[in-house]
């Protein structure tokens, strides 16, 4: 039994040691595929808007939307 | 008479060089004429490019990006479809036969056969150590995150098509979720006790002559009476081996698909998904028997991954040359457990 416990808990352990080894190295598609010369939109900021008829308000370009990926933005074009 | 004859020629004249110009937007707005020729000599339709051209190029078609991502450039790739109709019409079916028919050859032979009952002899009651902490931790370790791993990978094969139903999406989209947590993550631990074991047991599950006899003899299965065998029987050594080997190959595609695109393009990934789990079932409905032998097929078993001692007895009669060969080698017997009084152990 005590193998059997030792086994659960090392077992879980190791999930979360390999959770954050694996979380610390990830980048989101729109941070990891921009360049200087090319801009990915970020999840939840897309040009059909929110409610996904593309048709946006204005004011629905700046609301958080939900969903919203968290992490720094993406590099702005210099030109 | 001079005068209409000069008016007619005009007039002809007239006709013949406005004529073509009168007609002219006509044509030009319809270029086919009454017998479907071009008269540019041109067949827009059956000259443009198609599919069928492209792929005399590549095997794929792809358009150009600028960003760093040079796999969002295809536009087309006719593997996929191949592969979606294995995932969505193959795969359930193949998974459905191989678990539901190992389940279903379990039961019969159950029904057939029965429980495999200890043989009890003078040595019944005496312990002898089969499986020490390291051994049994290794094993637990392994066989519990393949438990999890099993089930949060048939979710991804059978949940939307049976638990979904059940549960409702909401339910089901936060299940599916956990379960790929669990499934990404506790493949590491898993990976571990797969090497762990393949080390601590590859030694005693060398193939030899001793295997060759006991599988014709029907490995005690068929019968009565126990053929010959050492630490392990052949159809252990056959566990074994399908882990080491099935493990090994569940950790390559599952790394593989734990850091797509990495070293494989859209087709890798798909015969990485194909490969994992159609071996991946396989692994299912083969340890689906290894654990039915050490629990409910043979009493006395469970005892070697319970409390790691077994009944010297059902040791003798499942492995009787290790026990020779443990109670040669400490004559003293430190891995067995000391009897009452009066009651010496074998190897004394």
């Amino acid at each position: 039994m005590k193998a059997f416990a030792a086994a659960v808990i090392a077992a879980i352990a190791l999930a979360v040691l390999a959770m954050f080894a694996l979380t610390s190295n990830q980048r989101f598609a729109y941070q990891a595929f921009a360049t200087s010369g090319a801009r990915v939109s970020e999840p939840g900021t897309n040009l059909v808007g929110p409610r996904w008829n593309g048709d946006p308000r204005p004011d629905e370009f700046n609301a958080e939307p939900h969903g919203k990926a968290e992490g720094a933005g993406s590099a702005p074009k210099r030109s | 008479m001079r005068r209409a004859t000069t008016l007619f020629s005009t007039l002809l004249v007239a006709a013949m060089l406005a004529g073509p110009g009168a007609l002219a937007p006509a044509f030009a707005q319809n270029p086919i004429q009454a017998d479907g020729v071009n008269p540019m000599g041109a067949r827009p339709t059956a000259d443009s490019v198609n599919e069928e051209f492209l792929f005399k190029q590549k095997d794929t078609i792809t358009g150009r990006v600028s960003i760093p991502d040079g796999k969002s450039a295809y536009l087309i790739q006719p593997q996929g479809r191949e592969y979606r109709e294995f995932r969505e019409g193959w795969l359930p079916w193949i998974g459905a036969l191989a678990i539901l028919g190992m389940v279903a050859a379990l039961g019969v032979f159950f029904l057939f056969r029965g429980r495999i009952l200890m043989e009890h002899s003078q040595e019944s009651g005496k312990k002898i150590l089969r499986f020490n902490a390291f051994e049994r931790f290794t094993h637990w370790m392994t066989a519990t995150c393949f438990i999890v791993l099993s089930l949060s990978g048939l979710n991804y094969i059978f949940g939307k098509r049976l638990l979904m139903p059940l549960i409702g999406p909401e339910a089901f989209g936060a299940i599916a979720q956990w379960a790929k947590y669990s499934h990404v993550y506790l493949a590491w631990p898993f990976m571990l006790g797969v090497a762990f074991m393949f080390v601590v047991w590859v030694r005693d599950n060398i193939p030899n002559k001793i295997d060759w006899a006991w599988i014709k003899a029907g490995g005690g299965f068929i019968g009565k009476g126990h053929p010959h065998a050492g630490r392990f029987n052949a159809g252990q050594k056959g566990v074994f081996w399908m882990v080491a080997g099935f493990g090994a190959a569940m950790s390559v595609t599952g790394l593989m698909m734990l850091f797509p695109f990495a070293l494989a393009d859209i087709n890798g990934m798909q015969l990485m998904q194909v490969i994992h789990s159609v071996i991946g079932i396989v692994f299912i409905a083969g340890i689906l028997a290894h654990i039915y032998i050490g629990t409910l097929g043979m009493e006395g078993a469970y005892d070697a991954m319970g409390s790691g001692k077994v009944d010297l007895a059902w040791a003798r009669a499942h492995h009787d040359l290790w026990v020779e060969q443990e109670q040669a080698r400490t004559a003293s017997g430190p891995q067995l457990n000391r009897p009452a009084k009066g009651h010496p152990a074998p190897a004394e």
